[in-house]
């Protein structure tokens, strides 16, 4: 039994356990302030304000040198308002999977950052006693471990999966709801990232033909050795950065909750903390996108460009400082990858469904193709590097531009949306046609001195 | 002819024989001339859309200089000037006040012209027999339902005697409906704490 602990309790899953409980919980508090951030930057593109009254003294004036200035008790206070409200299902939904959807949701949003390498690969400096189980299978320490939640040798291919999971909650949160609006919103969503997977894949298929490898560890490697990706593959980072927009719901391709038309999207009929986990795990998709995106375009945790020299951010690091300061790029990266989709979202109006459909069929995933043709090509000639990468993305982008014109010749232009006279209606009467546009409603003619009753039967 | 046209159920009406709506010669067709390269990528535009929210997001920072807040409870409009969108005591419509002559008697004759022409049916008066000698009636029951008024200022405009006035008070709070129907009383009170900064 004592050897089966002692074989189970590795340093390894120390130190994930360690990054799973230190990450889960900065994330969920990033994400409880990335809406307060959300709405602040929100109000300040707007010429606003933003929420700035609620602070952490509660109302109490033995409290008051809480007082926020900057309302940052404010992710609190909506928690709270979300924790106290009433937990109301409409009449007539589907009880079970009403329940479930908010569940199924937010679990691939908060699982998904397990494989993410937040500090790279670690040498355990001396032995750890574990403070209760210690002295039954005695210390740890001294191994190289990885400082990831979960080192799955599935990579990247496990975060694309675990990504497409979220589509079920949204699914099953709009069919459940028995709204037509919600039933709307979650088909939207479940067609837009169906389709955006396709060129997500892609463009991270054509990061790894040129890695040759799916695990994180190797990427970020690569990079430290070849100069980030995002140089390498221009084309294939813009591509993935418009994907994991539409795969987090984010505005320009926020169809699915498009307030305008849907009232709410698939979450019209949630309240309180349900509704709340929708909202959580919008954000907590876009934590993990970025992180996707930083770890396969932006080098992950290296910073090697800045003149720290290849041995500052060392992939054995000695010392947990080391593995702090990776953690901290890693995230500075990622929170700045956020802050770029919060603008995009207050400054690109969102596009018709139409359209987005459009974009995500007829444009990017040919040009992902592309990419991946092109990529091959290039990794067969052994031309992997830089410079002969971005000249050979450039060509494509100037072929692309020759050739779709020609291509919208030979096809011809779409005829979708264009205005076709509706003949044959009451409104666009044939010609020569006579139209009787009195109502039909006898009661609709008859004089009545007050909207909505109906005169007395004598 | 559409078969309901002829129904004897429409007989005395006029039956409309014109094509309503949009006649051919009113459509415009608008051609839009297809996108060049560049913005058929929507590159451009969208770079010029960044430019303008992230200059809004920096002169506007921290209340700067483009920002439009103003923050309520501490700056109020009522202590700025007209100019700078500041309250304008005199066509502001605030909540009602009865207005009291200059030996303190209400001035309202109780002529119902205001319930009559108040489009939300608030005002409810019951006239009685003046005690004074200088008019015949005056209102022995006088009552706002402040929760229907729309402040239209309809009321003061046909008031014959100037006796009812919107003021500039605009916080009006209750806990019940029954507290916001106003009555004479009230209504007078309003006059006295607000006559000093709304003269009549």
């Amino acid at each position: 039994m004592i050897e089966m602990i002692q074989e189970f309790v590795t340093s390894q899953l120390f130190v994930s356990v360690h990054v799973l409980i230190v990450v889960a919980h900065v994330m969920l508090l990033t994400t409880a302030y990335l809406i307060y951030v959300e709405r602040k930057v929100c109000s300040y593109i707007q010429d606003r304000v933003g929420p700035n009254r609620v602070g952490f003294d509660f109302g109490q004036p033995a409290l008051a040198f809480l007082k926020g200035k900057f309302g940052l008790g404010q992710p609190l206070a909506d928690g709270i308002k979300f924790l106290l409200k009433e937990d109301y299902a409409p009449s007539r939904v589907d009880k079970v999977l009403f329940t479930l959807a908010p569940m199924i949701i937010i679990v691939p949003a908060l699982i998904g950052f397990v494989i993410i390498p937040w500090g790279g690969q670690w040498q355990m400096g001396g032995p750890w006693t574990l403070p209760i189980i210690g002295s039954l299978i005695g210390p740890i320490g001294g191994d190289l471990v990885h400082v990831v939640g979960a080192n799955v040798n599935a990579g990247v291919i496990y975060l694309l999966a675990v990504a497409s999971m979220g589509v079920y909650g949204v699914t099953l949160g709009g069919w459940a709801s028995n709204s037509k609006f919600s039933f709307l919103g979650g088909l939207r969503a479940t067609a837009q990232m169906i389709s955006y997977e396709i060129p997500l894949g892609l463009s991270m298929l054509s990061v790894l033909l040129i890695v040759g490898s799916v695990m994180p560890d190797s990427i970020i490697a690569y990079q430290i050795n070849h100069g980030w990706l995002m140089f390498t593959q221009p084309l294939a980072c813009v591509l993935f950065f418009i994907c994991i927009l539409a795969e987090a719901n984010r505005t320009p391709f926020d169809n699915a909750e498009a307030e305008q038309e849907l009232v709410g999207g698939y979450h019209t009929e949630y309240s309180a903390m349900r509704f709340a986990l929708f909202f959580l795990a919008e954000y907590c998709h876009m934590i993990t996108s970025c992180a996707f995106f930083a770890l396969l375009f932006l080098g992950g945790w290296d910073l090697s460009f800045l003149g720290f020299g290849p041995h500052a951010f060392d992939p054995v690091a000695t010392s947990i400082f080391g593995v702090l300061a990776k953690f901290l790029v890693f995230f500075g990266k990622v929170i700045f990858l956020v802050s770029i989709m919060i603008v995009i979202r207050w400054t690109i109006p969102r596009i018709r469904y139409d359209q987005v459909m459009m974009l995500g069929w007829q444009t990017l995933i040919p040009i992902a193709l592309s990419v991946v043709v092109l990529t091959s090509v290039m990794v067969y000639f052994g031309q992997t590097g830089m410079v002969p990468m971005i000249i050979a993305n450039g060509v494509l982008l100037v072929v692309i531009m020759v050739i779709q014109p020609m291509l919208r010749s030979w096809l011809g232009n779409p005829t979708a949306n264009r205005k076709i006279p509706m003949y044959g209606s009451r409104f666009n009467p044939m010609p020569g046609e006579l139209v009787n546009t009195a109502p039909s409603d006898p009661i609709a003619l008859e004089d009545r001195p007050v909207q909505g009753t109906r005169p007395a039967a004598t | 002819m559409p078969p309901n046209s002829n129904s004897p159920l429409l007989s005395p009406h006029p039956v409309y024989t014109t094509p309503m709506a949009i006649r051919d010669d009113e459509i415009i067709q608008i051609d839009i001339a297809p996108m060049n390269r560049a913005e058929s990528a929507y590159l451009p535009a969208t770079f010029a859309g960044f430019a303008t929210t992230m200059r809004h997001f920096f002169t506007s920072f921290g209340q700067g200089r483009t920002s439009r807040t103003m923050q309520y409870p501490e700056e109020r409009r009522e202590d700025m000037p007209i100019e700078q969108g500041g309250m304008n005591y005199g066509n502001f419509r605030g909540v009602h006040r009865l207005n009291r002559d200059s030996s303190g008697r209400v001035r309202c004759v109780a002529c119902m012209m205001c319930p009559t022409i108040c489009p939300a049916n608030c005002i409810h008066i019951e006239a009685a027999e003046s005690p004074w000698d200088d008019r015949e009636k005056y209102p022995a029951k006088f009552e706002i339902d402040e929760l229907r008024c729309i402040f239209c200022g309809m009321c003061e405009e046909a008031c014959p005697v100037d006796a009812i006035e919107l003021t500039i008070e605009y916080s009006l709070v209750g806990l019940t409906r029954q507290e916001m129907v106003f009555d004479k009383e009230k209504l007078l009170s309003i006059y006295d704490a607000t006559v000093e900064r709304k003269p009549m």
